[in-house]
């Protein structure tokens, strides 16, 4: 392959056994694109015993934070993404290797300092930090970091880097044979006392609120005795064709992207949303939306209280109905029928304090409602049947929330309990059957449930099924947000059912024909079809490549409706400004948008052969009793609207509550999957043939080893 | 805010006195920059245009800066941007950016602290105050020179040259005409139109001036602050 642009060159190989360094040329997995493609094969590659690792705190997990081409680029909402791999902490029936992302700007200073990625393996023999700057990379003692949150970490890092100033605001770094100079704060990854406490539930923080944690990766960081990360950067990204990039960059704003002096379109996701702050709450007027490096409009805030800056979207909410809860009564589960202003300074306190301990706040919003009927039941508190000091009757104050924070994060009192995740936590406590019956919605892998019910909202219960984790792929929820918001606000959406179905089934080449509408067909009569399993193989193979790898933005990609345009159609794929646009423009290939997609279903397939080596089997793929045992009742809007046909085959928007899965049903759609993929129905294994189509004979040769190649045919 | 070009007769009385009439044979002596001579003085022409930018309005996405440098020298830079966002992400709004722009100064201090003429005023551009990077020795006295924190005028370490906003007069990777009259690429492509061009150039004495408000009541219906 010749050399392609867009890349910086090299990948950061840190081996804290050794406490060494060592340089992987990036042309060795450019095949893989980037994100969590170079996060797959750098595991495959450097994992000494895949089998062995059952546990992301084992020395020999490789954890992996990787850019991609477009880091550092204006690409839009794609800048300065970054893909977190690693084996997890915290999952049932096993831990398995899984990823995360993140955003702001620390893939976009990784990519100036001059590396595409940095790989960890080994744990050091004392807390250490890793400091790169361009080209000079050290890993320094953190024992004076060890115990501080992440922003006092990362202030102190960014106050030592920044230290040699050239000219007036400029600050010199060595840059080759040369001094590179920059304005621009280090951008650094770290953990808080959760990770450092190797709890399942920390996470990693950039930046004041950008987090990765569906996976235990800040136990994973604690377990290396890692405590953060830092890039500064004076270089640049080589573009193959500038001018091409400059120009579908600014017709992207003038055609797709909302113009904010003028609009008052209504949207949610995609490339015409608005800068907005997702918060659910009402922000006080003093904010601004801030934005990840290169993003065609943000969707995190900074605010004038003096707490809570980018405190977005889960964070603003873990703890919103506790608040509610405990100003106005009733039970603290999650409500965004109504927001008020009252709420938002103790939700975006709330949100502050887990991201400067590093708590990932998905894992820890359930126990809040759960906790709170256990304690009014009296099963929980001083001296009950599950002994805790936390003071239960304030549940929702500021005071309940920096307390329960702290447990959490130092593993005492109630985190005692939850240091291994929440779901065994829960079942070591006697009280497993609130999984089963849904009390606590943990629906899959023992992972909590996004906000979609998967009784509701089909392809994203499919689609972390066949994948690793919750996939936070919002890929199709665009129209959860869209409709059903529009229709509490009062908003007459001027979309009927079935062309917004057409528009997307438009994008999804090349599992679906474009008139193939019932792909996206949400009824009841259609739960089951081989259709729904081409659709999620679409979101699946779209998201590993153009998504995970590529990094561009899942709040902003793909862009299938788009409401800037007269003809409602969003930039994916499109000639002008789609994916495959500004992939040739960065990096010189000349790739389709199909051609992606088909790098995805690559990545996939060696993600999927990592998993088998680990044991996966295809009745690991089932969701928690209540999926299947109880209806669907409840939402956090008033409605769950999302296209579908009745008996008669009419469209409209339906609402998706009252229903449930059915076990026979789902076995169904997973059976049409694995065809569909190529897998072994009967095991969900890789074939041979399926392989070695991709390239990928050594894989296949590692799988016969063990015994673990799907039967052909 | 005015869209009306300056004439050179407005130049008189303001501050951009450059010299005594002493040193006007040395000056005329350069070619490139464009003077005028008033009342026994000597004076850089007004740049016909610059940047103005709103603090509360920009998302620090960056965007803009990566496509200066993208427009200008082909890569995706934060160094090599002439438009410099500065971010501390723990500050309260509105302090958490800066923004910092050329103010194209009327004395231009690094016009004339150039030893070779390279860092010039030229009439054929509207005296837009420009580095010919062919000419410039890599002295970088203008760099000192800059008054503004921080310095508004760049070192290239790959071309051993100062650098400086130029309002897109020479931008090979963009198909639009840049400069006055022109595209300036950080304007067009900021998703929030944070960045704004003005043909009359307020008082310089004060970066702030180079602050303005460009939140209109559209924006203040997304909930966000549409006072100064």
């Amino acid at each position: 392959m010749k050399k392609l642009k867009g890349y910086a060159g090299k990948i950061l190989h840190i081996d804290l056994n050794n406490m060494t360094h060592h340089v992987l040329p990036t042309e060795d997995y450019y095949e893989w694109g980037g994100g969590h493609g170079f996060g797959a094969k750098l595991f495959w590659d450097l994992c000494e015993d895949i089998e062995a690792v059952i546990d992301g705190r084992d020395p020999r997990n490789v954890i992996t934070i990787a850019g991609s081409p477009f880091s550092g680029t204006n690409v839009p909402s794609a800048g300065g993404r970054c893909e977190v791999t690693n084996v997890s902490v915290g999952l049932i029936p096993r831990n398995r290797f899984t990823r995360s992302n993140f955003g702001g700007h620390f893939s976009s200073m990784m990519k100036h300092a001059g590396w595409d990625a940095i790989t960890i393996t080994g744990k050091a023999p004392y807390p250490v930090y890793i400091d790169v700057r361009n080209h000079h990379v050290m890993i320094r003692d953190a024992s004076h970091l060890w115990g501080k949150d992440t922003h006092e970490t990362q202030q102190f890092i960014q106050e030592n880097v920044a230290k040699i100033d050239v000219a007036a605001g400029w600050n010199a770094q060595l840059d080759g044979n040369d001094i590179g100079r920059t304005t621009q704060k280090a951008s650094v990854l770290a953990i808080g006392p959760a990770g450092e406490n190797q709890a399942a539930l920390g996470c990693l923080i950039h930046g004041a609120g950008n987090a990765a944690g569906q996976g235990g990766n800040g136990a994973v960081f604690g377990s290396k005795n890692l405590k953060a990360i830092s890039f500064i950067g004076t270089g640049s990204v080589d573009i193959a064709d500038p001018a091409a990039l400059v120009k579908a960059r600014f017709k992207t704003r003038e055609f797709y992207a909302v113009d904010v002096d003028k609009s008052t379109n209504f949207t949610y996701n995609g490339l015409s949303a608005g800068p907005a702050a997702i918060t659910f709450s009402q922000m006080p007027t003093e904010h601004r939306a801030s934005s990840c490096h290169g993003c065609v409009n943000g969707c995190k805030q900074r605010n004038a209280i003096g707490y809570g800056n980018e405190v977005t979207c889960q964070t603003s909410v873990w703890y919103l109905g506790a608040v509610r809860s405990y100003k106005f009564g009733g039970d603290a589960k999650l409500s965004l029928h109504n927001r008020s202003i009252d709420l938002t300074a103790d939700s975006l306190y709330a949100g502050d304090l887990a991201n400067r301990l590093g708590i990932n706040t998905y894992a820890i919003m359930a126990l809040i409602p759960w906790m709170q009927k256990l304690h009014a039941k009296g099963k929980l508190g001083v001296g009950k049947k599950i002994d805790s000091n936390l003071p239960y009757e304030i549940l929702g104050s500021r005071e309940f929330a920096d307390k329960f924070c702290h447990a959490i994060a130092t593993g005492t009192d109630i985190g005692a309990h939850f240091l291994d995740g929440v779901v065994p936590g829960v079942q070591a406590l006697g009280h497993g059957a609130d999984v089963d019956n849904g009390t606590l919605d943990y629906p899959y892998y023992g992972m909590p449930e996004h906000g979609y019910d998967t009784r509701a909202e089909l392809e994203w219960g499919y689609a972390t099924l066949m994948t690793d984790r919750d996939m936070n792929d919002h890929a199709l929820n665009w129209i959860y947000w869209t409709v059903n918001l529009a229709k509490l606000s009062g908003i007459d959406l001027p979309i009927p059912a079935k062309e917004m179905a057409t528009c997307f089934v438009e994008k999804m080449a090349p599992y679906i024909k474009p008139d193939e509408v019932s792909a996206m067909d949400y009824a009841s009569h259609n739960m089951y079809s081989e259709v729904l399993a081409r659709q999620v193989q679409w979101v699946n193979h779209y998201g590993r490549f153009w998504k995970n790898s590529a990094l561009m933005c899942d709040f902003r990609w793909p862009d299938c409706v788009n409401l800037q345009r007269e003809d409602l159609r969003g930039a994916t794929g499109n000639d002008e400004v789609g994916e495959h646009v500004w992939w040739n423009a960065v990096t010189g290939e000349d790739i389709s948008y199909v051609d992606g997609i088909e790098r995805g279903r690559r990545i996939l397939n060696l993600d999927n052969a990592i998993w088998v080596l680990e044991g996966r089997h295809r009745d690991d793929a089932k969701f928690a009793d209540y999926i299947y045992d109880k209806k669907l009742t409840y939402s956090k809007l008033p409605t769950f609207l999302w296209p579908a046909t009745n008996e008669a085959g009419e469209w409209d928007y339906r609402d998706m509550l009252g229903r449930s899965h059915c076990r026979e049903g789902v076995e169904t759609w997973k059976s049409h999957y694995y065809r569909a993929e190529g897998w072994d129905p009967d095991t969900g294994w890789p074939t041979r043939a399926l392989l070695e189509s991709m390239n990928m004979k050594e894989v296949a040769d590692r799988l016969e080893q063990v015994g673990k190649l799907g039967k052909e045919g | 805010m005015s869209m009306n070009k300056n004439s050179s007769e407005m130049d008189t009385g303001r501050r951009h006195f450059l010299a005594a009439m002493g040193g006007v044979g040395m000056l005329i002596g350069f070619s490139g920059t464009a003077y005028a001579i008033r009342d026994d003085k000597v004076y850089i022409k007004s740049s016909g245009g610059a940047l103005v930018v709103d603090l509360k309005k920009c998302m620090g996405c960056g965007t803009c800066m990566t496509t200066c440098s993208l427009v200008h020298h082909g890569k995706a830079s934060l160094s090599l941007s002439c438009i410099q966002i500065e971010q501390d992400v723990f500050k309260p709004f509105p302090q958490d950016i800066q923004m910092s722009t050329c103010l194209q100064c009327h004395d231009a201090p690094c016009v004339t602290a150039c030893p070779v003429n390279a860092n010039k005023a030229s009439e054929d551009f509207d005296f837009v105050r420009d580095i010919d990077p062919d000419k410039c020795i890599g002295c970088m006295q203008c760099i000192e020179a800059c008054p503004h924190t921080p310095s508004r005028v760049q070192w290239n370490p790959t071309t051993r040259c100062a650098q400086k906003c130029d309002l897109c007069l020479n931008t090979p990777y963009m198909e639009e005409q840049g400069g006055i009259g022109g595209v300036q690429a950080c304007r067009r492509v900021c998703p929030v139109g944070a960045i704004a061009f003005i043909t009359e150039l307020p008082e310089q004495s004060l970066p702030q001036n180079y602050v303005v408000n460009l939140r209109n009541e559209n924006w203040a219906k997304s909930g966000k602050t549409i006072e100064d």
